[in-house]
């Protein structure tokens, strides 16, 4: 049973496009990243999921059950960290943990402290006086510290120092290897490449692409990069080619089909240097995006 | 229950500060009074003054110059300042959630739309009563130096009842407007205009005939101090409407807010 289940999930703000048909799955203990760029549609799935606001057609399930009808109770198992987190302004850090912690039917205190530990975050501060990245670790102790099955994560780095970003990627990884489930939204590709077992590409509110990370960069893309005198580039003008560009004596393309094929291509020229690499995430987000 | 006790809590303040006004209020009217207390002068100047201006802040039902009916007409500003208070407490105590952006925590918690309004409503009638209760309380410590008659008591008792149903009738309105409106900069600026328009109202339904049904649509209409006092009783059929009023638009709070979406 998938731990998130989404179907033609579809939401209009008013005629305004927030997501449209957008079908997904996300299977039990995976790390799944979700990317795409700012407003494509990344914080109005997430907020869906968690029945902050209602679709316009389409449905979803977290744990198989309907994220409306049983929202409170499927949201026992979530922990949730916003990309921009604002809590009550006047408690202290360590009361808004505790009456976040009040809510679920069990003993959070250990845990609490642990991470509160980890995140080097004082507990004694009030809200109001701590900067966006301390505001940003208390979100991520209070969505951590019930220990839940599945975990909404929407742009969870933005605002932490890179020393903290790994102390919470490893805390994350932490969660992941006893058996929680992460559903990671990111519009940087870097830390969704390094943490991610599969990736859905979201571009303009519709999946582009759902695949596993391993088969996304393998995809047989290669970026080629021949340089050579007299280079004459339509001779690289075969299926497979895209985004051929010209430089002065050297020619960048990527490449998608027979190797064997482009190779013969590329030695019937006298040419002077050749690289052959990998594509980054990146460029192949690119590649959808453009 | 956690919820309830964060907002009592985080509304304590305000209910201190409302006390502070209320209080400072009733010890400028009874030095006021002071003057009125028991002087023929005040009352042929009152006599001289035109019936119209009279009725409209209801000071020809009273003789101003005795503590009951003294309190008689500070009933209209008890009943203003405290469905203001009700009004605004109802509106803020949901929409304020959205303003802070703290809707979306506090909704990501496993709590369902209907406990968090329960829960919210309970706190803001905590501090209406509160205020009530500092409002009776008041008044008593303030009135003893002109040791009222028992009618006196009996007749403040009723004035603080019938305050209690205007209370309610507001903070209902208060808490659908919060519940309802997405756009919660208009909740609380709405709820306050309802209720100078309803003043409004009770003020022009008692100068003209022809504007009598106005009373039906303005709970600052529904008790009369002035039956309050010479018939000891409350008229059932507007505590009926004023809790007909109440059960509706708490009805439609719960089921807008749980319908919408949240202003994020």
């Amino acid at each position: 049973m998938s731990v998130i289940e989404i179907n033609n999930l579809t939401k209009y703000y008013g005629k305004a496009r927030g997501i449209i048909d957008v079908d997904l799955k996300v299977e039990e203990g995976e790390i799944f990243g979700f990317i795409g760029p700012n407003g494509a549609g990344k914080s109005t799935t997430i907020r869906l999921l968690l029945s902050l606001i209602y679709p316009s057609g389409g449905s979803a399930k977290i744990f198989g059950k309907d994220v409306i009808e049983q929202g409170s109770e499927i949201r026992r198992n979530i922990g949730y960290l916003p990309g921009e987190v604002f809590y009550y302004d006047k408690m202290k850090v360590i009361d808004l943990l505790k009456y976040s912690a009040s809510f679920y039917k069990k003993d959070c205190m250990d845990r609490m402290h642990e991470l509160a530990e980890i995140m080097e975050l004082d507990l004694k501060k009030r809200i109001d006086d701590l900067s966006y990245g301390n505001k940003k670790k208390v979100g991520i102790v209070q969505g951590l510290l019930h220990q839940p099955d599945l975990y909404l994560l929407d742009e969870p780095t933005s605002g932490l120092d890179p020393l903290m970003q790994q102390k919470f990627f490893n805390l994350i990884r932490e969660e992941n290897a006893r058996g929680a489930t992460i559903f990671f939204s990111s519009h940087i590709l870097a830390e969704v490449q390094k943490m991610c077992s599969r990736v859905a590409i979201i571009r303009e509110g519709e999946i582009v692409k759902t695949e596993d990370i391993q088969t996304l960069q393998d995809d047989n893309y290669k970026k080629i990069r021949v340089k050579a005198k007299d280079l004459d580039e339509k001779r690289f003008n075969l299926d497979g080619v895209t985004n051929l560009v010209r430089e002065n004596n050297s020619v960048n393309f990527f490449y998608n089909g027979d190797i064997n094929a482009i190779m013969k291509v590329i030695s019937a020229n006298a040419i002077s240097d050749l690289t052959i690499e990998e594509p980054t995430l990146e460029e192949i987000f690119m590649h959808y995006y453009v | 229950m956690n919820i309830f006790i964060r907002e009592v809590k985080a509304n304590f303040r305000s209910l201190l500060i409302w006390g502070g006004i209320v209080i400072l209020f009733v010890f400028i009217g009874i030095t006021k009074f002071s003057a009125y207390d028991g002087n023929p002068e005040m009352l042929a100047i009152l006599d001289s003054m035109p019936p119209a201006l009279l009725e409209a802040f209801q000071m020809n039902a009273f003789n101003l110059t005795t503590i009951t009916g003294f309190y008689g007409v500070m009933f209209t500003y008890f009943a203003l300042m405290v469905t203001i208070s009700a009004a605004m407490w109802g509106s803020d105590i949901i929409s304020k959630e959205e303003r802070d952006k703290t809707v979306e925590f506090t909704l990501s918690l496993p709590v369902t739309r209907e406990k968090l309004v329960t829960a919210k409503i309970l706190a803001a009638l905590v501090n209406c009563i509160g205020l009530l209760l500092i409002m009776w309380g008041i008044s008593l410590v303030a009135v003893a130096q002109y040791e009222p008659d028992s009618a006196f008591f009996e007749f403040l008792t009723l004035l603080m009842v019938a305050l209690f149903f205007m209370q309610i009738v507001f903070l209902a309105v208060g808490i659908l407007l919060g519940c309802a409106l997405k756009d919660y900069k208009r909740a609380g600026s709405i709820a306050v205009s309802l209720i100078l328009v309803t003043y409004f109202f009770s003020v022009i339904s008692g100068l003209n005939e022809n504007l009598d049904f106005l009373k039906y649509f303005t709970p600052f209409k529904y008790f009369n101090p002035a039956t309050l006092l010479h018939e000891s009783s409350i008229d059932l059929n507007y505590v009926w409407l004023s809790l007909g009023i109440t059960a509706l638009c708490i009805i439609g709070g719960y089921i807008t807010y749980a319908k919408r979406d949240l202003y994020i």
